[in-house]
């Protein structure tokens, strides 16, 4: 396979505050081709949003510190830079995009300026050519009435339509890769397919590679070239996305896909994983699923199974399978 | 904005009217009047001359009659004579409403400028060691009672340093009356309000900055490649800003009351001290536009607050 684009190795991502560690994202490999879409899916809290923000090194200061790890992306440790290189990597080569349309947008700044922002930090261009180039990308993104849009403010925009601003914003300099980060959680079902829709357009006309965060299993059947599941910190299982639907096989990604409601079998109790997460500030020594999982054995609790290739290309952290 | 400025100030006009019935009954509620001063029984016939006194300023006509009278010649800009001076009213409120402006524009602008700056610098730091000491002595000068704090400030600058002058609004020597030392003058004072005020601003200021930077915006224009400095100009500072707008204009009557003690402990000739003076005096005409005036500030101020409002927040809207 081709060089991966973007390949995080080992990171760990803690929240050290005077009496805990807390472990949010907790030694975790993914790795990211060109033109790809990898899903990372799972709970609230299971470090998805703190890996995503780990690569753009905007984990939450002072306490969420990126212990350890390394973050390559297109042969450079991202980890390594400097702040100033840093800021010239995002929103040019990496851009982000958020869960929250509705607060991602600065109320009191324009679409224009929030968007051509983008353009005279990261290209030589006049305000003239960023407006131009600002009213292109919104078009481009389905927004109607770009050229007027670019004058008004967030508030008088729907979420749909603020998201797709929020994309415009995040493709305007063309990145290698986009981030994100649960971009339909918060907009109605018709308006995430579009926006969905739109996010595979970007990928095909500018080439870019997606990390999409999501606990929407239906967005990743969708969208997904490839499929991490992630649970307290870790990564249970890394497979193409099809696989992933045909034969699950950590008990966690079982429990997900046996929780989606079905039209055809009718239930009466829609299936939920039994318990909760373990507190990331005391994980317990063996397998972190252990607790809930329905085949747990003593051993389990024991030592903590390896990440390990069950069929090529698909891994599994579960010695039982 | 322009229809709403209209409308604002149309509806100033009720409200001017309302203040003024409610200072005009307070005022006539209150035991006594202008004239009783001059009651000395050694004095022959003082009765018969008091109640001379009384009819020639109208105050043995009905309050109705009384209040009427006074409201037309109010409008026509004839506001009457002071019992006590003897001299025309405008010509009393002329100087005051100018010493007065001085020192609450001047008292307002070291506020902004001394509070607003030092709760940004506390909020891109906070927690820390800076932060702390700081909160601490704002917290000391916020508890003092201001004129503690103003007499203080008397002793330190104007008795022992000897930078300020200790009392009044103008000098008496050469150059007496020109702006320098109108401004000299009026310096201390305001310095002493606006260093009290400002620890109010200060907090407000680090409050809604730091609200403000954990704003999901904030973290889009750092995702967008912003350096610090630039989020925080571009993105925080004008946010956080809305809330101290909003303060600002909710301020202009507290700012009114603290202008009348700080004239009453500097001594210094504005509208506070012709206000108590004439409260003191019984001296009607003086109350009656002393209060309208005052009044009629408070209320233009709270509309360039709320106008200042939109400006900064464009989801205000007024029409």
């Amino acid at each position: 396979m081709a060089e991966p684009l973007l390949a995080i190795k080992n990171l760990k991502t803690y929240f050290i505050s005077k009496d805990a560690e807390v472990r949010a994202v907790d030694g975790i490999d993914i790795e990211v081709q060109p033109r790809q879409v990898v899903c990372i899916v799972g709970e609230s809290g299971c470090g998805k949003s703190m890996t995503s923000l780990s690569i753009m090194r905007l984990v939450p200061k002072p306490k969420g510190k990126i212990v350890d790890g390394e973050i390559w992306f297109n042969g450079r440790d991202l980890l390594k830079l400097s702040e100033d290189e840093m800021t010239d990597v995002r929103g040019n080569e990496i851009s982000m995009i958020f869960q929250e349309p509705m607060t991602a947008l600065n109320p009191v700044l324009t679409i224009g300026e929030q968007i051509t922002e983008v353009l005279l930090r990261h290209r030589k261009m006049t305000k003239r050519q960023a407006l131009a180039k600002a009213i292109e990308m919104l078009q481009f993104v389905g927004v109607p009435r770009a050229s007027e849009i670019v004058h008004e403010y967030p508030h008088q925009l729907s979420g749909g339509m603020r998201q797709r601003v929020m994309i415009a914003m995040a493709m305007v300099c063309e990145p290698k890769l986009l981030i994100a980060d649960e971009p339909t959680t918060a907009l109605d079902v018709t308006i995430q397919a579009q926006v969905l829709e739109l996010m595979k357009k970007m990928r095909e006309d500018f080439n870019t590679s997606i990390i999409l965060i999501t606990h929407d299993l239906g967005v990743v059947a969708d969208m997904a070239d490839h499929v991490v599941v992630m649970y307290a910190g870790q990564v249970v299982e890394s497979t193409d996305a099809d696989s992933l639907f045909a034969e699950p096989t950590h008990p966690y990604t079982k429990g997900l896909l046996a929780s989606i409601p079905s039209l055809e079998e009718e239930k009466d109790v829609l299936y939920s994983i039994p318990g909760t997460v373990p507190d990331a500030a005391a994980f317990p020594k063996g397998c972190r699923f252990a607790d809930r999982c329905p085949i747990a054995q003593p051993s389990c609790r024991e030592k903590m199974p390896e990440l390990r290739e069950v069929k090529p290309g698909h891994l599994v952290r579960c010695d039982l399978v | 904005m322009g229809t709403y400025v209209v409308r604002r100030v149309l509806g100033m006009i009720p409200m001017m009217f309302l203040i003024t019935v409610f200072v005009f009954l307070i005022m006539h509620a209150a035991p006594g009047n202008a004239f009783d001063a001059i009651m000395n029984p050694a004095i022959k016939d003082i009765e018969q001359l008091k109640q001379q006194l009384e009819h020639n300023a109208g105050l043995d006509k009905p309050l109705w009659w009384q209040y009427v009278h006074w409201l037309g010649l109010f409008v026509t800009g004839n506001w009457g004579f002071s019992f006590n001076h003897h001299v025309p009213v405008t010509q009393l409120i002329g100087p005051a409403i100018r010493n007065t402006l001085i020192l609450g524009i001047l008292a307002e602008v070291l506020t902004i400028a001394v509070g607003v700056p030092f709760g940004i610098v506390q909020a891109r730091n906070p927690y820390g060691k800076f932060d702390y000491t700081s909160n601490v002595v704002l917290f000391c000068l916020y508890s003092v009672p201001f004129f503690v704090f103003a007499i203080f400030m008397i002793y330190f600058f104007a008795i022992d340093l000897q930078w300020f002058p200790a009392q009044g609004s103008t000098g008496t020597g050469p150059g007496a009356g020109s702006i320098g030392d109108h401004l000299y003058h009026a310096l201390l004072p305001a310095l002493s309000l606006a260093l009290v005020n400002s620890t109010v601003y200060s907090r407000y200021t680090r409050g809604s900055m730091l609200d403000v930077s954990r704003k999901d915006y904030v973290r889009t224009a750092r995702a967008k490649g912003l350096d610090e400095g630039r989020v925080f100009t571009k993105h925080v500072f004008r946010n956080g800003m809305i809330p101290i707008v909003t303060q600002f204009g909710l301020d202009f009557g507290s700012l009114v009351g603290g202008l009348i003690i700080t004239e009453g402990i500097f001594q210094y000739q504005g509208m506070g001290q012709l206000v108590i003076d004439a409260v003191n005096g019984r001296d009607y005409n003086v109350i009656m536009a002393t209060t309208v005036l005052i009044a009629f500030g408070v209320l233009i101020g709270n509309l360039l607050a709320d106008i200042l409002y939109a400006v900064v927040d464009p989801r205000i809207r007024y029409d």
